[in-house]
């Protein structure tokens, strides 16, 4: 998993800097003489052919990716008018006053626990599913399908079903605690509730994804390994630990990496169900910066969280690599 | 997989049901009815003999069933005449279709004209990206001594109507007159004040049924604000010049705030969040005996409790017996806008067409099926009226409370170019109130410092 991913981003990088030094190669051709023309016209054709085939993705990047970048660096310098056109020039005053407001503090606070109650919620429960589901039992083919379920629910679909489970008064899940007694549960409405109940719904979205790739992870081990062990006299819960953890921790890493990722940018759900109420108890980053940038037009000051998400983000993911990573058992 | 199905199926219609100053939670299900521009009929307009009829293209936010009213209108409009032909597209809620008129501002993609609900029109005047709809007034004498003085009022900035009213609805309290019988109430003597109605809600609070509930929703503590005749913003609610100070943090709406709050703690009252479709689904199931609610919600709430209880309509409550004379309601809904950067022919076109929706028949047709007021006092004549109010009394109510709501700067409303964003602060101070995390006092303070720094910020943006 990890290798297919690191030779996908190489691809791009490869070409440019042959071509470079192609170009080099010519220069310093030319001066030495005419006599290796035809070769260094040869070279040259196939660093125009490289140019030629990075082209689509280098444009690529650059209207999606560069461009939009340069873009919120220059609107996070500037206030904007109502109709969200560059204003004034207001330096770091954007910045400041983020760190100087309530708000945004508040927002990396909910962001933080949101992290903390998804991510190794949905590892774990999509580690123990997988776990169980690798064993090679008849009928285990249902279970596999159930678990891996809501990976085809989007988003907005599975907010909606979700917002029928948690509504106040006419709610499903309200009305099974009714029935064993339970005094009903103001999932989305109490400030204290309502993070807990999206980080719900987050991690049961979450599974389908983290339950395919880990339970890919741990068919990709050798079945000898695990006979050798059982020869060796190790039980299911010894195997599991010394065994098949190790073994899937690539592919856990690699899980891990990217939903902390998806968890910063978790969108979709709290725009539904939330929109970042009550009391800006679920307004997390993004759809603060979201209501900022595209509710209220105030691009400047979107733009300057956006970059402070980006750099948090970077931040993050870099620690992941520089720390976690050496944990990892690469076979 | 199937009843699955049909549970989503309900929300989803629920969801379209509309209410007046938010419109519904728009999922798409108002079809834009794209009118075919082909038809080729001979042009009857002496300035201009192209032959084919002008476009309008007309951006709304009615969604679920006044979307299909909304479409219905445009056909016969279409119909009606072969010279302008109007095509409305279904552009989201209010704050998205504005949004979206935002992006396309100066962009050449926007629409000749476009509904903007009332607390955008401070943003719309100031956007320059509009025509004012007195030129066009002024430039033919039209009458507009027909329309409602409240809704006029409201619309009308420095003397001048930036925009035409389409509809408009005010707030109502919405009571469960079978659970009033049940609880030894009288059913046709609805609470009036803020004590009467702590004292219903407590006797309506059992077996399952509590006292009320009101949705998390600003436009209710404006109300309950002008309705004390107390102005949101200084410089008279910014009518006289740009306020530049919000106001929330006087006693006027404390005490309202209070007073909702000590019914949540006492168990009364519902928190059911800020959605009106919530406490509107629990008022039909029964669950709460009274809510808050706008009046284009009448024809749905009525609907859904047909056959299950008798709904009564009353009056907005105000704090004490004393109040009665103060203040009154102000008009909510939304306005129609022309846009100056499309051909003069399409924006004479648009006012044809404006023209259409603010007659008599067509008021009455609207008012009828939707629950908006009409906005012509005409339509009061039409028998389609008549007859809806003697099968549907309670519409009675929210006419007699605009009627009843003397003109101040309170009841003109508040204006603001920052309203959109000062609900959402109101919203969130009222949620720290019910919810314990601060007093009263201490949230709308909080919220009236951010929005007055909003209001500033926005104020220092727009060019004067």
């Amino acid at each position: 998993m990890e290798n297919r991913i690191e030779n996908t981003d190489e691809t791009a990088p490869v070409p440019l800097q042959k071509g470079t030094l192609d170009a080099n190669a010519e220069s310093s051709s030319r001066t030495s003489g005419n006599s290796s023309r035809t070769a260094s016209l040869g070279r040259f054709r196939e660093a125009a052919l490289a140019a030629i085939f990075i082209a689509p993705a280098l444009l690529l990047f650059g209207i999606f990716l560069f461009y939009p970048l340069i873009q919120s660096v220059y609107l996070s310098l500037h206030s904007t008018n109502p109709r969200g056109q560059v204003a004034n020039f207001v330096g770091l005053a954007n910045f400041r006053n983020l760190f100087n407001s309530p708000g945004f503090p508040n927002s990396l606070m909910v962001t933080l626990k949101f992290i903390l109650l998804t991510v190794p919620a949905s590892l774990a429960f999509a580690l123990a599913f997988a776990a169980v589901c690798r064993s090679r039992i008849r009928g285990m083919k249902i279970f596999r399908f159930v678990f891996a379920l809501p990976i085809a629910v989007s988003v907005s679909t599975g907010s909606i079903m979700w917002m029928v489970l948690f509504h106040p008064t006419l709610g499903t899940l309200n009305y099974f605690l009714g029935k064993m007694g339970i005094a009903p549960v103001q999932w989305l409405t109490d400030p204290n509730m309502a993070l807990l109940s999206i980080s719900l719904m987050t991690v049961w979205m979450n599974i389908g994804f983290l339950f395919i790739l880990l339970l890919g992870g741990m068919q990709s081990i050798p079945e000898e390994i695990y006979e050798s062990a059982k020869i060796d006299g190790s039980g299911p819960v010894r195997t599991f630990w010394r065994l098949t953890l190790p073994l899937v921790s690539p592919t856990l890493f690699f899980a891990s990496v990217t939903s902390v990722i998806g968890a910063f940018q978790a969108f979709g759900q709290i725009n539904i169900l939330t929109k970042g109420g009550p009391v800006n108890s679920t307004n997390v980053l993004v759809f603060k910066l979201y209501e900022d940038a595209f509710v209220n037009f105030r691009f400047g000051i979107g733009s300057a969280q956006a970059l402070v998400l980006f750099a948090i983000v970077l931040v993050i993911t870099v620690l992941q690599f520089v720390v976690a990573e050496r944990k990892v058992h690469y076979q | 997989m199937f009843a699955c199905l049909c549970m989503l199926m309900v929300v989803l219609t629920a969801c379209g049901g509309g209410t007046g100053g938010q419109s519904a939670s728009g999922n798409g299900t108002a079809d834009a009815a794209p009118t075919a521009a082909a038809a080729g009929t001979e042009g009857s307009s002496d300035t201009q003999t192209s032959g084919e009829p002008v476009k309008v293209v007309w951006w709304h936010a009615m969604s679920g069933e006044l979307g299909t009213v909304v479409d219905g209108l445009v056909k016969q409009f279409n119909e009606s005449q072969d010279e302008v032909e109007v095509e409305a597209v279904f552009q989201g809620t209010y704050d998205e279709s504005l949004n979206k008129l935002k992006t396309a501002m100066g962009s050449g993609t926007g629409p000749t004209m476009i509904q903007t609900y009332e607390i955008g029109s401070r943003f719309m005047i100031d956007s320059g990206a509009i025509t004012p709809m007195q030129q066009f007034i002024d430039a033919e004498s039209y009458d507009v001594s027909n329309l409602e003085e409240n809704i006029l009022g409201y619309y009308t900035f420095d003397d001048r109507l930036y925009s035409m009213p389409f509809n408009t609805s005010n707030p109502i309290l919405y009571y469960n007159k079978d659970a009033f019988k049940a609880a030894g109430l009288d059913p046709e003597n609805p609470p009036k004040t803020y004590e009467e109605v702590a004292e219903a809600a407590k006797t309506l609070t059992k077996d399952g049924m509590t006292g009320g509930s009101f949705a998390i929703y600003g436009w209710f503590m404006e109300q309950l604000t002008a309705n004390q005749g107390a102005e949101l913003l200084n410089h008279s609610n910014g009518r006289d010049g740009m306020a530049d100070e919000a106001l929330l943090g006087q006693p006027a709406i404390v005490n309202t705030l209070e007073w909702w709050k000590k019914m949540v703690d006492d168990g009364v009252m519902l928190n059911l969040g800020r959605k009106t479709d919530d406490t509107k689904k629990a008022f039909a199931a029964g669950q709460i005996a009274m809510t808050l609610d706008s009046t284009a919600s009448l024809r749905g709430i009525v609907k859904a409790a047909e056959g299950k209880f008798e709904v009564g309509t009353a009056p907005l409550p105000k704090p004490t017996e004393a109040d009665a004379g103060k203040g009154g309601v102000v008009v909510g809904g939304a306005s129609l806008w022309i846009l100056n950067d499309r051909p003069e022919e399409e924006q004479q076109a648009a006012w044809k067409f404006i023209k259409y929706l603010a007659e008599p028949a067509t008021q009455a047709q609207w008012h009828v099926n939707t629950g908006y007021f009409p906005i012509t006092k005409e339509a009061y004549n039409e028998d389609l009226v008549k007859e809806n109010l003697e099968k549907y009394p309670q519409f009675q109510t929210a006419i007699d409370q605009l009627h009843n709501s003397e003109l101040t700067p309170a009841t003109k409303g508040a204006v603001m170019g920052v309203f959109p964003e000062a609900r959402q602060l109101t919203e969130t101070a009222i949620e720290e109130a019910l919810t314990g995390t601060a007093s009263p006092q201490e949230a709308l303070d909080r919220a009236s410092a951010e929005i007055t720094q909003k209001i500033q910020d926005y104020n220092s943006t727009v060019a004067q």
